[in-house]
């Protein structure tokens, strides 16, 4: 390679970095203006609209119901994923086909037309929209994910392996436990992750089954921008970049963002 | 990866000294006995009517092409697959509806199946964990057997970080620390190289010999069978068509599946004339019966191995011209036109080569050649 080639690959991965992290530094940048709409570069530094965002608790709640039902789906998406994940990798049983086909083509659905089906669907069934609803709906979009990574990770298992612990005089659960759970771990984590983001960043879905009286953020956020558009919006867009990080940051503590994407880190 | 199996596989090779895993003799396990084992996968019987018996501390072989039905009957006795008939014993108990945690029997794989997530160190305890060995005295088990499958100082490591061999070996340090009643060996040496293949099979059948527990070796390598066992049994289609210590294996093969699956073999055809004799295109020749000898009259094929065919002037046995004769370098290929078709001889590199067009008599020795009816 030459100096050249090299020098414009490094510019070209520069510019892609700015891409990327422009419309957030805009964001986040915005969020300090002292003015009482959106401008960007901000004119003067100020963190009142921070203070506006705790004066207003409908933002709070929507905060709380928008992480608990992320938490729930992730927590949800984890267990029926490998349940399913196992299910479709391990046994052969009438509608397994069926069963992974629908598992794929749940990715090709547009979220609106999700949400329209899921709206009238909803209403068939006499549900009233609540936080159990919201939650159903994202477990739709985020179990899918969840198989397919824990299907990936069971093809990387190898059952000689659960054979051998078996012989060494491990019983079913043992062998579960210590081999077949550690090899998914990493998907169960990464499928866990991609559910709660999926169902934290949310808008489609949740514009058509939430009430006046039960908005997740990225709706609160939708509807006050439609009236308001202060710098209330990119304080709490700000927010939400920080706690994004804060969950990285800990995840990569854990596990290994890197891990979660597959690339192979254990050769030390 | 192949490349790196060859060069990092170091000098050190199992160690031959004495340790505690070695068995007095006297109490030697490991009776395994099958009796009339049966499996049926995907509606078609891949194991038909078993019947094995080993003697405590014997190498026993499962040769066989792939689809025998070998795997499946190791994979029984390990208790990984039920069987759909038969009994299976362990010095005279019955396993047969024992599950494989309940069973003693230590596993080799071809693809080594060692837990990547856990330490060498781990992997080996993995089976004195599970029957709660104290962590002491597990420590010093996994130490000894390490040494002994001469992989000091890898027990820190994961399992990617060793070649092949090292971690068959240690795979193979798994399976012996629990001290099972039997040891199951799946094809284990298939995915080295080969240089690899025969140093470690060599390394072990001394370890074997020395610790002295029960081995079932499944392969269709027939010259790793012949190399290693104290008995063969030759499976194809579900059933085993001999059992036999390995000479007797190949120089007489009971059917023809034996006869043509390993080695070169002349098959010949005549008619018995009672005890060891036969008649093929008019000569009397020798041969011995497998089984009880064919009563005299009986259509009868005798199989008889390139190495132990004397090509000769004069003297008894079959005439025939000489074909063609070709050198080999380690051996002289004589091909023998005959009243019953060709006859390859496979001289030692200083007989006499007989010249193309020249008549001459093929003869063999009784006790190298086995007599089956047709």
């Amino acid at each position: 390679m030459t100096r050249l080639t090299r020098a414009l690959g490094t510019v070209f991965a520069v510019l892609v970095g700015l891409f990327l992290i422009a419309p957030v530094a805009v964001t986040v940048a915005s969020s300090l203006t002292t003015t009482s709409y959106v401008t960007f570069p901000p004119q003067g530094i100020t963190l009142r609209w921070y203070a506006e965002v705790f004066g207003k608790p409908e933002f709070l709640s929507s905060f709380v119901l928008s992480a608990g039902v992320a938490l729930a789906a992730a927590a949800i998406s984890a267990v029926v994923g490998l349940a399913g994940g196992l299910a479709i990798h391990r046994y052969r049983f009438p509608g397994r086909g069926a069963l992974e086909a629908v598992l794929s083509s749940a990715f090709a659905v547009p979220t609106i037309v999700l949400g329209i089906g899921l709206l009238q669907w909803f209403a068939q069934m006499g549900l009233a929209s609540s936080p159990l609803t919201l939650l159903l709906a994202h477990l739709v979009l985020t179990v899918p994910y969840a198989v397919r990574l824990v299907l990936a990770g069971l093809a990387g298992l190898d059952r000689s392996a659960e054979k051998a612990a078996a012989g060494l005089g491990a019983p079913p659960f043992l062998v579960f436990w210590h081999v077949t759970l550690p090899a998914v771990r990493g998907a169960l984590v990464g499928g866990a992750f991609f559910a709660f983001i999926t169902s934290f960043d949310d808008l489609t879905v949740a514009l058509f089954v939430v009430t006046t009286d039960l908005q997740t953020l990225p709706v609160r956020i939708f509807n006050y921008m439609q009236y308001d558009y202060d710098p209330t919006v990119t304080a709490i867009g700000t927010l939400m970049v920080l706690f994004a990080v804060v969950a990285v940051v800990v995840i990569e503590r854990f596990v290994g963002v890197a891990r979660l994407f597959g690339a192979d880190t254990d050769h030390k | 990866m192949k490349t790196r199996t060859t060069r990092q596989e170091g000098e050190r090779s199992m160690s031959t000294s004495t340790t505690e895993m070695a068995a007095d003799p006297s109490a030697r396990r490991g009776r395994l006995r099958l009796d009339g084992v049966r499996k049926v996968l995907g509606g078609k019987e891949v194991v038909s009517a078993v019947d094995l018996e080993t003697e405590p501390g014997e190498f026993l072989t499962l040769l066989g092409p792939s689809g025998c039905g070998k795997t499946t009957t190791l994979n029984m006795v390990a208790g990984h697959l039920s069987a759909d008939g038969g009994v299976i014993e362990v010095d005279g108990t019955d396993v047969t509806g024992t599950p494989p945690h309940r069973r003693s029997m230590g596993m080799v794989f071809q693809s080594y199946a060692l837990f990547p997530h856990m330490t060498i160190a781990d992997n080996v305890a993995f089976g004195l964990r599970m029957r709660k060995v104290p962590a002491a005295a597990r420590r010093r088990q996994v130490e000894e057997v390490l040494e002994m499958a001469g992989l000091e100082g890898m027990a820190g490591r994961h399992p990617r970080q060793l070649s092949g061999g090292q971690q068959q070996r240690a795979a193979l340090a798994r399976a012996l620390v629990i001290q099972p009643d039997l040891l199951l060996l799946d094809e284990p040496f298939s995915n080295l190289d080969a240089q690899l293949r025969v140093r470690l099979r060599e390394e072990v059948v001394a370890l074997q010999r020395r610790i002295g527990t029960t081995t079932i070796l499944v392969t269709h390598d027939q010259e790793e069978a012949l190399a290693v066992s104290d008995r063969i049994a030759v499976m194809a289609d579900g059933v085993i068509h001999q059992l036999d210590r390995p000479r007797e294996i190949y120089l007489r093969p009971a059917t023809d599946f034996v006869a043509q699956f390993i080695g070169e073999v002349n098959a010949l055809d005549g008619t018995a004339t009672g005890g060891d004799t036969c008649e093929v295109a008019g000569a009397r020749v020798g041969a011995t019966p497998v089984g009880d000898p064919p009563a005299p009259g009986a259509c009868v094929r005798v199989y008889v191995r390139p190495e132990v065919v004397r090509v000769q002037t004069g003297g008894d046995g079959l005439t025939g011209t000489v074909r063609e004769t070709r050198f080999l370098g380690s051996r002289i290929r004589c091909v023998v036109a005959t009243g019953a078709g060709d006859v390859t001889a496979a001289l030692p590199f200083d007989a006499r080569v007989p010249a193309e067009g020249e008549e001459v008599t093929c003869a063999w020795r009784p006790s190298d050649a086995s007599l089956a009816t047709r």
